[in-house]
């Protein structure tokens, strides 16, 4: 099988930049989630790879081979798009059977019976898509881009209508598909745990550049900049404005008035700086009894939240984080005068002005 | 053909475009291109041709006269017949269809089904050519056997002579019109009623509003639209108006309907005056063009809502 | 707006009946005397009831009519075989060379399209005669005058801007990616063109081709200026008709029942499309 390769694409729409000097590498069998904001350019990055779009500079190889100057039908590419796009006059049978074929397959009837027992489809094969619910025609044309052994797989956020039980369950089920085909896989999506969930590789995508690719969990451990820190985690991580000192061997910052003890590997962190200090909502334990360094807060909401209580908590100086823990876990009711801790390991510092992150804390698990 | 072209793409390249594909589109409408040339070029001649003294009887008078032609349309009683004639059959006809379209579309506006059979047989005068409505109007008011002759009779109105009494002709041409095109504007009009958002209508009843406040301050703004489109259709039609006029009474009684085109057909084929012909139709054109350029923003606005990308 | 008082009501029940009666008379009271002989038409009063006779639609099909000066050839037959034939052939051209220039302004964004797309409209709204006039002078010189070619060619003017603009609102409609999904599973354009954009399309392009069909039928002037005896359809031909048989009454009327008869019935057919195609696809139905 062939390796996808980006070479520094450029594209724009006018005075629209939608991707600038995108560079990327997905191996066959390998699957990369293309990840970021709505407008960021995921969108435009696929159809270029399909030849809906034509790069203006950089080059799009697969195995190698450019495919830029190839027509769309020449490029080997299979492609999932998020509103579908079935042939809405063709059985599903037949929009699964239309890419083998054009391209003269043999037992066609044959692999269009495996890949729609493989989809779970195969009961409603006779019918339009029209007659089809939501899940059924996602795993339809996702039967279609997969059928014909495609070298490279783009996926347009192909989870995006469909509801949220159906979207849950495919999320189980795309990674073990993805592999079967051992193509090179694209998949975007604005979901980072969609993302997080099937992807090999992330690549965060941000107005049109590539501002980080790495494994999931090492995006959630050490995103690249306080952009990235913002697009992992619901509830998003919380940031303070904190001016780090070092003494002693020891790294400290004020949050609120209350001196915070930080990871001592961050060598790098130059005092002079100001820097965003990030603890992920996940990582903030809340407490009634202060059992020393913690920062006195105020809960001023409690929200359940994907099987988690989320608190509100306001410190002195007003400004608020989000703390999120396990029902059980919590000890504080609304309005109770609480304190707040992290694990000095847990706070992400990241450069004031450029947003990028400082130093390397150690590798630690997603969430 | 690679499908780069398929959304707008004005940028300007740093790496040389590929040419595969470019041509496509101009490909594909290059029939409708040469459709277009072999009405354009005509047209140029039209205006070239107003410019001349061209007559088909006396070809060694030919040459270019500038507007000429123009200028003696000005001391021209016949031109201002003609004008006036005109204003007057489209400003008539359009006024009174679009009452009465609408009246029509109002007393329809329910989708019943005996509602829809009635818009249904409303359209068929609509889809018959005007040439031969004139014709079966031209049977009906026949002073000796005609049916209507023969009822406006009974009204103790005798004589009544329809087209051929020069008082009474503008009166007999509208009347065709308006039987051919009112259905015109009633579908177009029922059509808008009916996709009117409900909202509206439903809050109003509940508020108790009269039904006056309701047409004319609810109603009839979020119709003005569907109106001003329709209208505008009909306007452009009805100062061309040539089929109802020449099939009933060739511009006559007299000059009594020597509308802008049948004027400038007899200018060409009986006096056989291109020029001035042509002079009288770019005068048309004129204001034609002034109209459409009007009717085609409505147009836009609409057709885009229809389609959902308003 | 009042549906539940009596006064309302009966005020629109009469208003209704008497719309239904001023557009339906006419074309009643025509095919009843199409069934009429001269000597019944002539009657005063006339009568609701009649003996019906077939003697004008048989002296019409026939060529041969009647008259107190002899028999008299006709060829109203011959106009309506010359509106079928203009009719088909106009819409059929129309549509090979609309169909594939309104996917192209629906699918690309250039600016000739438009222009053309733009022009062809504005001349829908353009004075015909300005056209026809000086093309009756180039056809003489080009041969083209009373020709079948000639005429199918300005029809054009017709049905191009009606099919343009109807089936390119249906191409808009359609979703790009079903085309960019069937390149993907291997197919060119063309194929992607005539299997998915053509047949997702068809409703339009079906209706666009009826409407066009009618409006070629219904057209007047364009042959009245470019079509002699021979080559005239029923519109300019009826009229002809009407001079030549004089007081043929029954005849006249048998004659205009055949020659709207088709359009009428075609737009029974496609009424669900008639609002789409009169606002040249700015109202739907």
């Amino acid at each position: 099988m062939a390796r996808l390769e980006l070479k520094a694409v450029d594209k724009c729409f006018g005075a629209v930049s939608c991707a600038k000097g995108v560079s990327l590498t997905v191996e066959p069998g390998e699957i990369v989630a293309v990840f970021g904001p709505s407008g960021s350019g995921k969108t435009v990055l696929l159809r270029m790879i399909a030849g809906m779009f034509e790069p203006d500079d950089g080059d799009i190889l697969v195995g190698g081979r450019s495919i830029v100057d190839a027509p769309p039908e020449q490029r080997g590419i299979g492609m999932a798009f998020q509103n579908f796009a079935l042939f809405p006059h063709m059985s599903a049978r037949d929009n699964i059977a239309s890419g083998l074929r054009a391209t003269g397959a043999s037992d066609i009837a044959a692999k269009v019976t495996a890949m729609s027992r493989l989809l779970k489809i195969e009961h409603v094969l006779g019918h339009r898509p029209r007659e089809l619910s939501n899940g059924q025609k996602q795993r339809t044309a996702l039967a279609r881009a997969l059928i014909g052994n495609p070298e490279v797989l783009l996926l347009d956020d192909p989870l995006r209508n469909v509801d949220a039980k159906l979207r849950y369950e495919m999320r189980l089920e795309l990674p073990s598909l993805l592999r079967r085909s051992s193509a090179a896989a694209l998949y975007v999506t604005q979901d980072y745990r969609e993302a997080m969930a099937i992807a090999d590789r992330i690549a965060v995508l941000i107005n049109g550049r590539l501002v980080q690719v790495a494994r999931p969990e090492e995006i959630y451990a050490r995103p690249a900049s306080v952009a990235v820190a913002r697009l992992f985690g619901d509830p998003s991580i919380n940031l303070s404005e904190v001016s780090p000192v070092a003494d002693q061997g020891r790294l400290t910052a004020a949050i609120a008035g209350t001196e915070i003890m930080l990871d001592r590997n961050e060598r790098e962190t130059s005092t002079r700086q100001r820097c965003w200090l990030g603890v992920r909502p996940d990582d903030v334990v809340v407490t009634r009894q202060n059992s020393g360094g913690a920062i006195p807060a105020r809960v001023v909401a409690i929200t359940p939240m994907h099987e988690r209580a989320v608190l509100l908590l306001r410190f002195a100086d007003g400004s608020e984080w989000l703390a999120a823990m396990a029902p059980e876990a919590l000890e504080a009711g609304a309005d109770e005068e609480v304190f707040v801790q992290f694990a000095p390991e847990a706070a992400l510092l990241f450069d004031h002005a450029s947003g990028e992150r400082i130093g390397l804390p150690p590798r630690r698990q997603a969430a | 053909m690679s499908m780069a072209e398929l959304v707008q793409t004005d940028a300007v390249p740093r790496r040389p475009k590929r040419r595969r594909g470019r041509l496509l589109p101009y490909l594909l409408s290059l029939p409708a291109l040469l459709v277009c040339i072999a009405i354009l070029v005509p047209f140029v001649t039209a205006a070239i041709y107003s410019l001349q003294r061209y007559r088909l009887n006396l070809p060694y008078l030919r040459g270019f006269i500038g507007v000429d032609n123009y200028i003696d349309f000005l001391s021209d009683p016949a031109f201002w017949n003609t004008l006036r004639i005109s204003l007057v059959y489209t400003a008539v006809t359009v006024v009174a269809e679009l009452l009465l379209g609408l009246g029509i579309a109002l007393l329809l506006r329910r989708p019943t089904r005996f509602h829809n059979a009635v818009s249904i047989m409303l359209l068929l005068p609509l889809m018959t050519a005007p040439a031969i409505a004139a014709l079966m109007w031209k049977l009906m008011t026949n002073p000796s056997f005609g049916i209507l002759s023969y009822l406006v009779g009974l009204l103790g109105v005798h004589d009544f002579k329809w087209a051929s009494d020069p008082s009474t002709a503008l009166f007999t041409v509208v009347l065709v019109d308006v039987w051919v095109y009112t259905p015109f504007i009633m579908i177009l009009l029922l059509a808008g009623l009916r996709s009117l958002p409900r909202q509206p209508f439903e809050a109003a009843a509940l508020d108790g509003v009269p039904a006056s406040f309701v047409f004319f301050r609810i109603t009839l703004p979020m119709l003005a639209p569907y109106i001003i489109t329709a209208s505008l259709f009909r306007l452009l039609d009805s100062i061309q108006q040539f089929d109802i006029v020449y099939a009933m009474t060739q511009g006559g009684p007299g000059d009594r309907l020597m509308v802008f085109q049948v004027q400038a057909y007899l200018e060409f084929f009986q006096y056989t005056n291109v020029g001035r012909s042509a002079a009288l139709l770019m005068i048309l054109w004129l204001i034609t063009n002034i109209l459409s350029n009007i009717f085609i923003k409505n147009w836009l606005r609409l057709r885009a809502r229809a389609h959902g990308h308003a | 707006m009042d549906h539940s008082s009596l006064a309302g009501r009966i005020f629109r029940g009469i208003a209704l009946a008497m719309v239904l009666v001023f557009f339906m008379f006419p074309i009643v009271w025509i095919l009843l005397m199409s069934f009429q002989t001269n000597e019944q038409i002539l009657r005063i009063p006339p009568r609701i009831l009649f003996e019906p006779t077939l003697a004008n639609y048989e002296a019409l099909i026939s060529g041969q009519l009647r008259t107190a000066a002899g028999n008299l050839q006709i060829s109203f037959m011959r106009n309506l075989m010359n509106s079928f034939l203009l009719s088909s052939a106009s819409v059929i051209l129309a549509l090979l060379l609309g169909v594939p220039a309104a996917y192209a302004f629906a699918r690309f964004k250039f600016r000739l399209g438009e222009t053309i797309a733009f022009t062809l409209l504005s001349f829908r709204f353009a004075p015909p005669l300005l056209v026809l006039l000086p093309l009756s002078l180039y056809y003489q010189q080009l041969g083209l005058n009373d020709t079948y070619f000639g005429i199918v060619w300005v029809y054009q003017l017709i049905a191009l801007p009606l099919i343009l603009w109807i089936v390119r609102g249906y191409f808009e409609d359609i979703s790009p990616d079903i085309e960019h999904a069937y390149r993907l599973a291997g197919h060119s354009w063309r194929e992607a063109f005539t299997r998915i954009a053509v047949p997702l399309a068809g409703p339009g392009i079906a209706a666009a081709g009826l409407l066009s069909f009618i409006f070629c039928w219904n057209n007047f002037v364009f042959a009245l200026i470019l079509a002699s005896a021979d080559k005239q359809p029923v519109t300019v031909g009826a009229l002809a008709f009407v001079t030549a048989s004089g007081i043929q009454y029954g005849q006249i009327a048998a004659a205009i029942v055949l020659s709207v008869t088709p359009t009428l019935l075609l737009a029974l057919y496609a009424q669900r499309y008639l609002v789409e195609g009169l606002s040249l696809g700015a109202v739907k139905g």
